[in-house]
């Protein structure tokens, strides 16, 4: 019989492969509009990795017009993850990923946008590709960034909120260049709560 | 950085919510509110740390908002929130009294920084209540006029200690002027509730008909003069102590409506249409039998095994003589270095009259006469002469008689000592007045026998 354990350690998996539990949520990724195909298998790669969380990839669907604020030209994220709410299957976690530049009607900007214990993320490619000098960043820091702001939001989900912790995963970043400075890792008491947190509801008896 | 009760009051939906769940994200617990009259209400219910107001808003506006929280909540900090155009208006709000004002939409990290910085500025503030509780204790002669090497004094320091940790009702009986207040405060100041507040009330002194508003507090418009919403001693209380002196002179209804309170920590304001609240931890005082208050129907057993559930008695000074010299030398360095004059000691023969003395007020009066004596005194040392209105006890002649005897004597003599006076009587003898009444009509005593 299986126990629940935390995630194995990196040579186990190694040796054995990502073990899929299947009494943990899964997480449905979606493409909304054109995203590079590549920066999508990095995100997937590592929630699967990094939180234990089985990625399904869907077919993308167009960003819904509903959602441009075309004064700003940004989107509203909020509309996008009613959207991707609406579309979540089971148990499942929807994380939408976008090229578009996210915002919230109070925020210029947001990097990704969750519903905190709820069924819906949406992530933004579009400032995470540039520096604060204004140089473009290399492609393989941008997707870097890019699944660290897939794990941060993704945790929100499954009820996670900031952490004070020096380099968690769930301490606020200051801009794209903040994120660099945080580890491909959570804290170990993210950690533990992640991996409450991370369960299927067990169905009624 | 700590968790903040943030407040959000916006008309517009979507900022509210987008606003709200963002700072959740970031770990405080928040209310949302769409108007200026629901945020209102939202804070009668239960105080925030800061408000977070978007200033154009139908009905009453972010402004007239920052007023009433400035009127009925100086202590929760208000955020002003307007749109790009409008910054006039967002100066003008910082005239009124917000404490800082951000342009929407802002940036999510010009956001973080701010909360961060309001933060550590309510901690300083908190810290700066707390010092200031502190000094005004000092200021009222603090903890350190609770002395005494006595056996007596010994055990109830060794009470303190054992009762100081938890968070059990403590009843701290004595006779007036035995520092009974002292007692309470040494207990909140060892406890672990020593931060939060400790909030006194002497239900003696409240005359029963705004005893309730002042222990639980009332609405706007509860009554005719409640012109702004008032926080009752028991929700001042939150986190704290809450000290009720001369606990026997609540009457039986008030006694029901505490009841409750103390029970489930949870009470309406007068006039409010919402339960309120507070975690505090009770002591009671009282210098009355409350016992035989119970037998006589002045108290509700029920609220007396509320509130008494560890007992402290306090001893009279005249039980532990060997204390009085060191409470006198105490209160004399205290009372010349705060007047300023050198009078440095007590002379063999004025120590004797004080140690001679019967105190019924207790250490109260021998703090009082000791302040008295150094106002007059102009020698430098305390002398017989500056204490010339000490009366020596009277020497105790043995008596032999029944137990009834025996009480029927005392109660004479104490009457007669405050002049056939029965509430002072009945004060001094710790028993009600009607039951001294009906020893008196027992022994058939009065003013011709």
């Amino acid at each position: 019989m299986k126990q629940d354990t935390p995630p194995a350690d990196e040579d186990a998996l190694a040796e054995e492969g990502p073990f899929v539990d299947p009494s943990v949520r899964h997480v449905e990724i979606v493409p909304l509009g054109d995203v590079d195909g590549v920066a999508i298998s990095v995100v997937a790669a590592n929630l699967q990795a990094i939180m234990g969380l089985p990625a399904d990839l869907l077919p993308a669907v167009p960003v819904p017009d509903f959602a441009l604020i075309p004064s700003r030209r940004q989107y509203n994220a909020l509309p996008v993850l009613g959207m991707l709410e609406e579309g979540a299957s089971g148990d499942a976690l929807r994380l939408g990923v976008m090229s578009g530049d996210l915002c919230l009607p109070i925020f210029s900007y947001v990097l990704g946008e969750a519903q905190v214990q709820g069924r819906a993320a949406v992530i933004s490619i579009h400032r995470l590709k540039g520096n604060q000098d204004g140089t473009a960043a290399a492609p393989a820091r941008v997707y870097e960034r890019l699944a660290k702001v897939a794990l941060h939001e993704t945790a929100h989900v499954l009820g996670l909120t900031h952490c004070r912790e020096e380099g968690c995963l769930m301490r606020f970043s200051l801009g794209a260049e903040h994120i660099d400075e945080l580890s491909m890792a959570f804290c170990p008491e993210c950690k533990l709560r992640l991996f409450l947190a991370r369960k299927k509801a067990r169905p009624a008896t | 950085m700590g968790a903040f009760r943030i407040l959000v009051v916006d008309d517009e939906e979507a900022m509210r919510e987008s606003l709200g769940a963002w700072l959740q994200k970031a770990g405080h617990d928040v209310g949302l509110a769409p108007s200026g009259a629901a945020a209102l209400e939202m804070l009668s219910q239960r105080p925030c740390d800061l408000a977070l107001v978007d200033i154009k808003m139908p009905g009453m506006d972010g402004h007239e908002l920052l007023k009433r929280i400035r009127e009925d909540y100086p202590r929760v900090m208000v955020v002003m929130i307007t749109a790009y155009g409008s910054i006039e208006s967002a100066v003008e709000s910082m005239k009124q009294g917000a404490t800082d004002y951000l342009l929407k939409p802002f940036d999510p990290e010009h956001l973080m920084l701010l909360i961060e910085k309001l933060v550590k500025q309510k901690g300083l503030m908190d810290e700066y209540h707390i010092m200031q509780a502190r000094l005004a204790e000092w200021d009222a002669g603090g903890f350190e006029d609770l002395l005494g090497r006595s056996h007596s004094m010994r055990t109830v320091f060794a009470h303190i200690e054992e009762v100081a940790q938890t968070d059990t009702p403590v009843l701290i009986s004595g006779e007036t002027g035995t520092g009974k207040e002292l007692v309470a405060r040494a207990i909140h100041a060892r406890s672990l509730r020593t931060y939060g507040p400790f909030i006194a009330v002497n239900c003696g002194a409240v005359p029963e008909n705004l005893l309730e508003s002042e222990l639980f507090g009332h609405e706007r418009g509860a009554f005719t003069g409640a012109v702004k919403t008032r926080l009752g001693r028991l929700e001042m209380a939150n986190q704290g102590t809450l000290f009720l002196d001369e606990v026997g002179e609540i009457g039986l209804p008030m006694q029901v409506n505490l009841l409750r309170a103390l029970e489930e920590k949870r009470f309406m304001r007068l006039g409010g249409q919402h339960e309120v609240t507070s975690d505090f931890r009770l002591i009671c005082a009282t210098h009355r039998d409350l016992a035989e208050l119970v037998e006589d129907g002045l108290i509700r057993s029920d609220f007396f095994y509320r509130i008494n559930v560890i007992s402290i008695m306090v001893p009279p000074l005249r039980e532990r003589e060997e204390d009085i010299p060191l409470l006198a030398h105490h209160f004399l360095h205290h009372f010349a270095h705060e007047m300023n004059k050198p009078v440095e000691g007590i002379a063999p023969e004025a120590l004797r009259l004080i140690e001679d003395y019967d105190w019924p007020g207790n250490v109260r009066e021998l703090r009082n006469v000791i302040e008295r004596a150094v106002v007059v005194n102009r020698s430098g040392t305390i002398k017989a002469e500056d204490l010339t209105f000490l009366r020596p006890r009277e020497e105790t002649v043995p008596f032999e008689g029944t137990l009834e005897q025996v009480e029927a004597r005392h109660i004479e003599k104490t009457l007669q000592n405050c002049g056939w006076n029965i509430s002072e009587a009945s004060r001094i003898l710790g028993i009600h007045r009607g039951t001294l009444a009906r020893r008196m009509k027992k022994f058939g005593l009065g003013r011709s026998s």
